[in-house]
């Protein structure tokens, strides 16, 4: 029994860390939604193969899937180039319509294979333990985690090879095409590996699940670093976090696995949004309120500055009037007021505002960026 | 405050952020009514911001902004405006009438429909702007400087007394150009207010009799003649603009 | 003739579901033009996969499978996915595509945990399940095309009035908002005229094909017309057509499912215009390429 869970956790682990790796690029590429077109649209592919294999996870099933999706990307782009439709119309066509012809497959013929539209769109990570290689008469652990951990392996292979590429391809595609590195190439490479990772994934989690697998974790590094690099390493751990935490929630209510995986991703999601420093909601928040008053306070001093010994200077000088000037709420001006003069930005001279040399360094210094 | 003669724009002390980081820094602008003025100075200036404040568009952090002595809610009716040409999708479905009718909505209100009157409105502005032959022409199927008259069109049925003109000479042909500043001319010449965000400086003495010098900050403004000094240009763009025909006399 | 009615079975039931099918095309075919032209052709799909949670929390809260209730948190949950997509990419460096993909996927998996719990708690079938997923317009009833029409019939009422508005915000928000138009108010009507054609087609396609009855129709239509008007009012013939011939088609034979029968339909015709629009379509444009090459070489003749 605690084998069982063991191997249903390693599975979701590998599974989420293959596939935060290819969609690290996709998030950067602003190419995400070609996950979820390929998800959905593999399944004419799968029907297929299955036909022929009578197995979910024979390796003819995935190539199969995997050209499917590959042809995908291939219509998608096809219909864009006629400039008659934008990508994303272009994207919103192709995968629903594939999709439909998987679905009337394989309600046609349902009769005569065993796969149900549930284990396509919806997975179940609990039963994917079930089927277990054998060799000699040893049970050497389920099928799906040699699967998925072989495309874990091939994505690390392919992104450590070619990160360079990847990289240059990712950031600024045209100097990549001047340096003579294909960036149509390393396209459809990754997007065959996307292919082949949704399509072994989706054995355990689904079609719609892959995208959360694949977007989720990549776009959560995504607001804690800036380097491709640690982004990649984190996407991979937030990933297998999501893959525990999930798991752990779904045995908790006993409820399923893939779409506790799913939720996790949000909260994680949700929590880095707000927590995370620099970038987050509350560090936001925070840096507003900090520097509202600075701010203010520079807005007032440049404004007395440009000014300054001007005919002019004495009415948007007036400490009474100052309000007027900047549109502001009169209680919300004299509190800045207070805070530049506790600052030594500025000195009352009788009714006016006048500006300490220190005040007009910090404009000097604001107008001069 | 003293105000010897009435406004046509004024401008006060505005400051404009976008998420504390401040893109215009206590602007103060009077336009006259009646002058032609070219909004002047380098890329991320704030020149199209400074338009947008004005209109309303973005909220100032500081500062206001009168037309005729009155914020701009209260005089929509008498400004048009002429956004930048390529801050649409001219693969959108309507023809070039459509989009000059789309002028008087304003004048129009919620749910009334345009009708004839609108229709002649927008003919004759289109005559105006010589695109009197393209009125059902799909408007992906027109040129730049087509596309750029019909948005000027758009701004005549307005029929507004100050206007507001992003950037038209972006990107548009010679003799659109052209028609540009007769256009331009003659809205002068029947007393109309006209703000025009340019960006080729070799122009402005020709086509404009006031101009403003914006870099974040305003570094001048009034009358070409006594604004548009290599001075003044070098304190906009930072001593990095190549001279030409500046001041008067200047290489 | 007496042929093709024994197969059809054209009988009441048929008619019904038909009337329902045609109903749901013509609502998310108009209003799915505004969605394909403000490239926001996958904002439908994010909104039905969001619906899930909405549905599973209605019914948790009310007990109640009741059409409208459920609709109604549909509707709700669709709702938040959309502002939870609009907030990330407003306050994060997070694009539109990713933002829009998590909220897809993760209120999906979550609306998939709620259910599991329902079911655990022995109050629901699977098969409420599969009728979001796949939808079930075989099974309308003259109820549920009554509150299609009504409330299908509202979003097209809106959409009417604010006509200009409308296409205004679309077209040129600054130029709209600059002649007073309160633009966001105007977005967020628009986004719910998308969100009630949603919920509304989520009955008859489900949420994995729904995104294609806003999408198909509307670029069908935008092949032959250069016009708003003619787009909006082509794309809800499409859609109708679309609902009615998938329909009648799934019933002529066995195990058809009807959703993705209808999504095909729509396909076939989005298929045809690219292809034979006047104008834009392809063989129209190689047509006028050869005649121009054509005229080129004459041209060429000529002057040699």
């Amino acid at each position: 029994m605690i084998q069982n869970h063991l191997d249903i956790l390693l599975i979701a682990i590998v599974t989420a860390a293959a596939c935060a790796l290819p969609g690290v690029f996709l998030v950067l590429r602003r190419m995400t939604l070609m996950s979820d077109a390929i998800s959905h649209a593999i399944l004419p592919g799968i029907v297929l193969a299955f036909f022929l294999t009578e197995s979910l996870s024979s390796p003819l099933l995935i190539l199969a899937a995997a050209g499917t999706g590959v042809l995908t990307v291939v219509f998608v782009e096809l219909l864009e180039r006629t400039k008659l439709v934008k990508e994303d119309a272009a994207i919103g066509l192709t995968f629903p319509a594939l999709f439909s012809i998987g679905v009337i497959l394989i309600s046609r013929f349902a009769g005569n294979v065993h796969l149900d539209m549930d284990a396509v769109l919806l997975g179940e990570l609990a039963y994917a333990p079930l089927n277990r290689l054998k060799a000699f008469g040893y049970d050497l652990g389920p099928v799906s985690l040699y699967v998925m951990g072989t495309i874990l392996l091939l994505n690390l292979a392919f992104i450590l090879l070619f990160y360079k590429e990847l990289k240059l391809v990712t950031f600024d595609a045209s100097l990549a095409a001047a340096l003579g590195f294909t960036p149509t190439l390393i396209h459809y490479g990754l997007m065959t590996l996307v292919s082949v990772t949704t399509v072994g994934a989706f054995d355990a989690v689904g079609s719609i699940l892959v995208v959360a697998l694949i977007a989720g974790p990549p776009a959560t590094a995504y607001l804690m670093t800036d380097k491709l690099s640690r982004m990649l390493v984190l996407s991979a751990l937030i990933g297998s976090v999501n893959a525990i935490g999930g798991y752990w929630l779904a045995s908790l209510f006993d409820v399923s696995i893939a779409g506790a995986i799913a939720t996790m991703t949000l909260l994680i999601f949700v929590l880095v949004f707000l927590i995370v420093p620099n970038r987050g909601l509350i560090a936001i928040a925070r840096r507003h309120a900090r520097q509202k008053w600075e701010f203010a306070q520079t807005m007032l001093v440049i404004h007395l500055f440009n000014h300054e010994g001007l005919p002019e200077a004495e009415t948007e000088s007036a400490i009474a009037d100052l309000h007027e000037h900047l549109s502001w709420d009169p209680g919300f001006t004299s509190q800045v007021v207070k805070y530049a003069l506790n600052n030594r930005c500025v000195s009352r001279k009788e009714t006016q505002l006048i500006l300490t040399s220190h005040g007009r360094t910090i404009a000097q210094q604001a107008l001069v960026q | 405050m003293q105000r010897s003669e009435q406004k046509a724009i004024q401008v006060t002390d505005l400051t404009v952020a976008y998420q504390d980081k401040p893109v215009l820094w206590d602007i103060d602008l009077d336009v006259p009514p009646g002058v032609l003025l070219s909004i002047v100075g380098p890329n991320g200036a704030g020149k199209t911001t400074l338009i947008k404040a004005i209109l309303g568009l973005v909220r100032p952090a500081a500062g206001n902004v009168l037309i005729y002595d009155k914020p701009y809610e209260a005089q929509r009716r008498i400004v048009g405006y002429v956004p930048q040409r390529g801050s649409v999708d001219w693969d959108f479905p309507t023809n070039v009438l459509d989009v000059v009718m789309m002028g008087r909505y304003g004048a129009l209100g919620w749910i009334r429909r345009p009708q004839k009157k609108e229709r002649e409105l927008a003919m004759q502005a289109l005559e105006k702007v010589g695109m009197e032959a393209y009125t059902t022409r799909q408007i992906s199927q027109l040129s730049g400087g087509q596309q750029q008259r019909v948005f000027l069109a758009r701004a005549l049925v307005q029929d507004a007394t100050v206007y507001l003109m992003d950037e038209p000479f972006q990107g548009v042909d010679a003799t659109t150009e052209r028609a540009i500043v007769t256009l331009l001319q003659e809205l002068r010449a029947d007393g109309k207010t006209v703000v025009v965000v340019h960006h080729d400086l070799q122009t402005v003495t020709d086509y404009f009799d006031w101009v403003m010098l914006l870099n974040i900050r305003r570094i001048a403004s009034g009358p070409v003649d006594e604004i548009f000094t290599s001075d003044n240009l070098r304190e906009t763009y930072g001593g990095r603009v190549a001279f030409m025909k500046t001041d008067k006399g200047g290489v | 003739m007496g042929n093709l009615s024994t197969l059809i079975h054209f009988d009441y039931t048929l008619m019904i579901v038909a009337v329902g099918a045609a109903l749901l095309g013509t609502v998310s075919g108009a209003l799915g033009c505004y969605a394909v032209l403000r490239r926001q052709s996958l904002l439908g799909d994010a909104i039905s996969h969001a619906a899930l949670p909405g549905i599973a929390i209605a019914f948790l809260l009310t007990g109640s499978k009741v059409p409208l209730i459920l609709v109604l948190g549909a509707a709700i949950a669709g709702w938040l996915g959309t502002l939870l997509i609009m907030s990330i990419v407003r306050l994060t460096r997070i694009k539109y595509d990713s933002a829009l993909a998590i909220v897809l996927s993760t209120f999906f998996g979550f609306g998939l945990v709620l259910h599991t719990l329902i079911q655990r708690t022995g109050n629901a079938n699977q098969a409420g399940l599969d009728t979001f997923l796949f939808g079930q317009a075989a099974t309308l009833l003259e109820r549920d095309v009554l509150t299609i029409g009504i409330l299908g019939g509202i979003a097209l009422i809106v959409m009417l009035i604010f006509w200009k508005e409308l296409k205004l915000l679309v077209f040129d928000a600054d130029f709209a908002a600059s002649i007073g138009l309160p633009i966001r108010t105007l977005d967020i009507l628009l986004t719910s005229l998308l969100v009630i054609a949603i919920v509304l087609g989520l009955q008859a396609v489900g949420a994995v094909l729904m995104s294609a009855m806003l999408v198909a129709p509307a670029v069908a239509a935008r092949q032959w017309t250069n016009r708003l008007r003619l787009m909006v009012l082509l794309a809800a013939c499409f859609g109708a057509l679309a609902g009615v011939s998938g329909t009648i088609i799934s019933s002529t034979a066995s195990r058809i499912p009807t959703g993705p029968t209808i999504v095909l339909c729509a396909t076939v015709v989005v298929g045809l215009s690219i292809a034979f629009a006047p104008n834009r379509g392809l063989v129209w444009d190689r047509i006028r390429q050869q005649r121009n090459r054509r005229d080129l070489k004459a041209a060429m003749e000529i002057q040699e």
